[in-house]
């Protein structure tokens, strides 16, 4: 780490021709054969740009007319991956002030059952770039299934919800692909000494290290910028995505002084014998060490690598990344159109708090519209599949066939893990996921034919719904006990007896009829199908 | 085109082509696509990157003299020579932004300021005449989501897997799907995409797409997305269900490094798309016009990287039956310095308004251009359709 005089510039220069040639034998595209095949069109960035700004056009909410859910379910819809029965109850007995001071103080949460079982299925999630740079390209898709399993395995199964949740929420923010040229052996160390060490820390330390991460490096191009002629697609997406938001006061201009800050920050390379490749170095003679103008303020000549580190500062506590930290922040726990008075208040709390994100996440939460603001998101893929599992079996292992059919559902649904490939990150307004297809899929991943009701129920996950039904053995009292176990909320009266309706065709018994043996489990699944495909699921 | 013409009874409204739009996200670079190697300054501005002048070993081909096409477009020669493919070189729309996100939300809406319109160009256009029939497949998305040109459209589609959208037959024999639509019923929030789901598996399970294979000889290249949309595109239009635009995306466009080798890639694919897609539909051509667009072009003089960094004018391409073809459309503003729009940038001289304007007033029945591009003041005609 740190500044490298060791270099001069023709070697630099030569450098950064083979470096292009490597990539080009197993750069972006190439070596992803398998990867390609298992993941036909995941995502695919198709329009993700498009929606993602603040200028696009609004989705006017509907009138809601199903029940509200108490107040505790819909906390822990929003700040966990789904509702759990045993953090259900555990909200219940703290209040809900005290349950998410517990998830703010997440290494008070002990995660390490789950966490020696991670590095035992998924090592190499671990591992740092020079180790998994000796099996390259080979480990392409085993460092990908691992890196999408393990996260999987955590928003499932990990107690530190809340940090789960910023996890993913950081992830998309400083969006990586990870299967893109030599991200497979520098994302897994980005996703560990970046994303999850600063998720719950300070903005302006997770800011200097992502700037310095050689996933991002590379992914955005920097490790490429030279002085003279600098790559700008750093500089642009740092200010635009990073920090300040598209309108938040730079110019063209701007950008290419960023850029010119930026120059000669880059990685060591596996043809580097001075240290362990994917390691960030600063190589000062490629620096553009003139005087700059950045946001009006002067850069002078010689600073070489403080450029960078003054340019991230001055990001970190721009008021136009208060502003746009907490609109995205409300976004995620509030809704897509949060007033302006409560974007203030959260962007005022992380101001004064200097970037610290807990502080801003307790501001956020004690709104009024974070209170009042139920059910107006729709769930994302990921919230969804975690959301089945804790929901229907909270209590069962990953899956036995190491989550092949998730990655196939993920896929399906279009959110794997790090598989976004603009850095804009996986949306999140509701109007990009609620589309016909992805309601469709929705229907069809928890219901493939009668004979076998769900994906839930081919083996893949053990759920025992006799414990559920507690006796019951009508499909009335099998219909309310499952909706008690699975949706934790209250189902509208006519939504009931449109599913009773359909259960006594398929039965072909009345509702108050007792069914035969194995009847009651049978149709709890049906009916733990039909509540994961309605509204009441997909709403938070 | 042949004179059997078995689009002729499609049953999109009489004298409508269906239009296919292909959205290159990330900013395509139209100067190695179709690169204007008669300009002496775009070597100049190109030392490392630039797309070589035409010569019978290099592969690249001359156009007229100016203009000459990238190697991998050569599927597109033969289009081109029959007078169904046109190319709008230096067009866009003028919205001054570099943002990939933002510029792809305003040309999709078709403005230029953020505070015009929200919704879509296509979506603003489908609304001022009413549908052909009642079917949910007038406008489609072969994505996971609806993309913002669509957006004032009703309730349209947005599937990327139309051979296997539906449900066990078992499943919809039991009545389930009018459980879903009770459960979704209007108002409840969601209730326009989940109806506008459960009646396209409807259409979509009468209409048996999985049947309909590739015509005339058509390859499309295997392991491509944008082959995969394509050809679910041809299928959906033989089916005979009454699609009028179809939205698909071609991603990958943003090479700030390593151009030549990047866009070598893209070129191939999206031309041995095109070329596959235009076999496929054969004499049906008569009646689909294709345009390919993006948000931005890119610099004109490369950067450190071999690649190139955010710009303005680019490359657009037409293609079907009703273009007028064979031709290159542009009004070229010239790469020396005096001539670049900021001092770096390609100019934009013919306005991308300018030329869906007249596609959709010859080729989709007519617009209304003040509601579909609102404050859009440019010409509306640039000779690029046949009536």
């Amino acid at each position: 780490m740190g500044q490298d005089t060791s270099f001069d510039l023709e070697s630099i220069l030569a450098r950064l021709q083979n470096r292009r040639e490597f990539l080009q034998l197993f750069g972006k595209g190439l070596g992803y054969g398998a990867l390609a095949t298992m993941l036909p069109a995941c995502g695919g960035g198709s329009g993700g740009g498009s929606t993602s700004a603040d200028d696009l056009p609004t989705t006017t909410p509907l009138g809601i007319k199903v029940p509200k859910p108490s107040a505790e379910y819909s906390v822990l819809k929003r700040t966990s991956f789904g509702v759990h029965r045993d953090e259900f109850a555990s909200i219940k007995a703290l209040g809900i002030t005290d349950y998410l001071e517990g998830q703010l103080d997440y290494t008070l949460i002990d995660v390490s059952a789950l966490e020696a079982e991670i590095a035992t299925q998924f090592p190499l999630t671990l591992q740092t770039p020079a180790v998994l740079m000796q099996t390259f390209p080979d480990n392409i898709f085993e460092v990908a299934t691992q890196m999408i399993a393990a996260t999987q395995y955590r928003q499932m199964f990990s107690g530190r919800q809340l940090f789960e949740i910023m996890v993913e929420f950081w992830s998309d923010h400083f969006n990586i692909h990870l299967v893109n040229g030599l991200g497979p052996t520098l994302k897994p160390f980005d996703d560990q000494q970046v994303i999850r060490e600063h998720a719950l820390g300070n903005f302006k330390n997770l800011l200097h290290a992502s700037a310095k991460s050689p996933a991002m490096l590379f992914y955005l191009d920097n490790f490429l910028s030279v002085s003279g002629n600098a790559n700008e697609n750093y500089a642009r997406e740092l200010m635009e995505l990073h920090t300040l938001g598209v309108d938040g006061g730079y110019t063209e201009t701007d950008i290419k002084e960023v850029a010119r800050c930026f120059t000669g920050w880059t990685l060591r390379f596996p043809d580097d014998l001075s240290g362990p490749y994917g390691e960030f170095i600063f190589a000062s003679v490629i620096h553009d060490d003139q005087e700059k103008t950045v946001l009006g303020n002067t850069i002078p000549a010689g600073g070489g690598q403080a450029d960078g580190e003054q340019v991230l500062d001055t990001l970190a506590s721009h008021p136009s990344t208060a502003t746009f930290i907490a609109t995205k922040l409300c976004r995620r726990f509030i809704s897509d159109t949060p007033a302006q008075t409560t974007v203030e208040a959260v962007a005022n709390a992380f101001t004064s708090s200097d970037g610290d994100i807990k502080e801003t996440l307790r501001a956020l939460f004690a709104t009024s519209a974070f209170v009042d603001s139920v059910d107006q998101k729709f769930t994302r893929p990921s919230e969804y599949l975690a959301g089945l599992v804790r929901a229907l079996a909270p209590d069962t292992g990953y899956p036995p066939d190491m989550g092949q059919t998730w990655f196939y559902a993920q896929n399906t649904l279009g959110q794997i893990p790090f598989y976004w490939p603009t850095p804009d990150g996986y949306p999140d307004e509701q109007s990009y996921w609620a589309s016909t297809g992805g309601l469709l899929n929705r229907w069809r991943l928890s219901f493939l034919s009668l004979d076998i009701p769900s994906i839930l129920n081919l083996g893949i996950l053990d759920i025992d719904y006799l414990p559920m039904l507690a006796g019951a053995d009508t499909l009335a009292t099998v219909v309310d006990a499952t909706v008690e176990a699975v949706l934790m909320r209250q189902l509208l009266s006519e939504h009931r007896d449109s599913i009773l309706e359909w259960l006594k065709g398929y039965f072909n018994v009345t509702e108050d009829e007792v069914l035969a043996p194995g009847g009651p489990e049978f149709a709890a699944a049906l009916i733990a199908a039909v509540l994961v495909s309605s509204l009441y699921f997909h709403l938070r | 085109m042949s004179t059997t013409n078995p689009i002729a009874a499609h049953p999109t409204l009489p004298g409508h082509d269906i239009l296919v739009c292909i959205f290159q996200r990330g900013a395509a670079d139209g100067l190695n696509a179709l690169a204007p190697y008669g300009d002496p300054a775009y070597a100049s501005h190109r030392p490392t990157i630039r797309v070589p002048d035409p010569a019978p070993a290099n592969g690249v081909i001359d156009v007229d003299g100016f203009y000459a096409l990238h190697p991998a477009l050569d599927p597109l020669k033969s289009i081109y020579d029959a007078g169904d493919l046109a190319l709008v070189h230096a067009t866009g729309v003028p919205h001054q932004i570099r943002s990939h996100f933002s510029a792809q939300n305003l040309i999709e809406r078709g403005v230029v300021d953020k505070n015009d319109p929200s919704t879509g160009w296509l979506g603003r256009h489908l609304a001022l005449s009413p549908p052909a029939s009642s079917s949910s497949f007038r406008a489609i998305s072969i994505s996971g989501n609806v993309p913002v040109a669509l957006s004032g459209a009703v309730d349209p589609l947005a599937i990327d897997n139309l051979n296997d959208f539906g449900f066990d037959q078992g499943i919809i024999d039991s009545g389930y799907p009018q459980v879903l639509a009770d459960l979704f019923d209007n108002p409840l929030p969601f209730s326009g995409p989940a109806g506008a789901a459960l009646a396209a598996m409807e259409e979509l399970q009468a209409a048996d797409l999985a049947s309909i294979v590739p015509e005339n000889g058509a390859v499309y290249p295997a392991n491509s997305a944008l082959a995969n949309k394509m050809q679910q595109a041809a299928q959906l239009i033989k089916s005979q269900l009454p699609v009028e635009v179809i939205c698909v995306d071609s991603d990958g466009w943003d090479h700030h490094e390593s151009l030549q080798f990047y866009i070598d890639q893209s070129l191939d694919e999206l031309a041995k798309v095109m070329s596959a897609f235009y076999t496929d539909m054969g004499a049906s051509m008569a009646r689909i016009t294709v345009l390919v667009y993006t948000e931005f072009g890119r610099r004109v003089a490369e950067n450190g990287s071999a690649g190139t960094d955010h710009g303005t004018g680019s490359l657009a391409y037409l293609m079907g039956g009703g273009v007028n073809g064979g031709q290159v459309i542009s009004s070229w503003p010239g790469l020396a310095p005096a001539n670049l729009e900021y001092g770096e940038d390609l100019k934009i001289t013919t306005d991308l308004r300018s030329v869906i304007s007249e596609l959709l007033n010859k080729r989709l029945g007519g617009t209304n251009v003040g509601t579909v591009f609102p404050g859009f003041s440019g010409v509306t005609d640039v000779n690029a359709f046949l009536s």
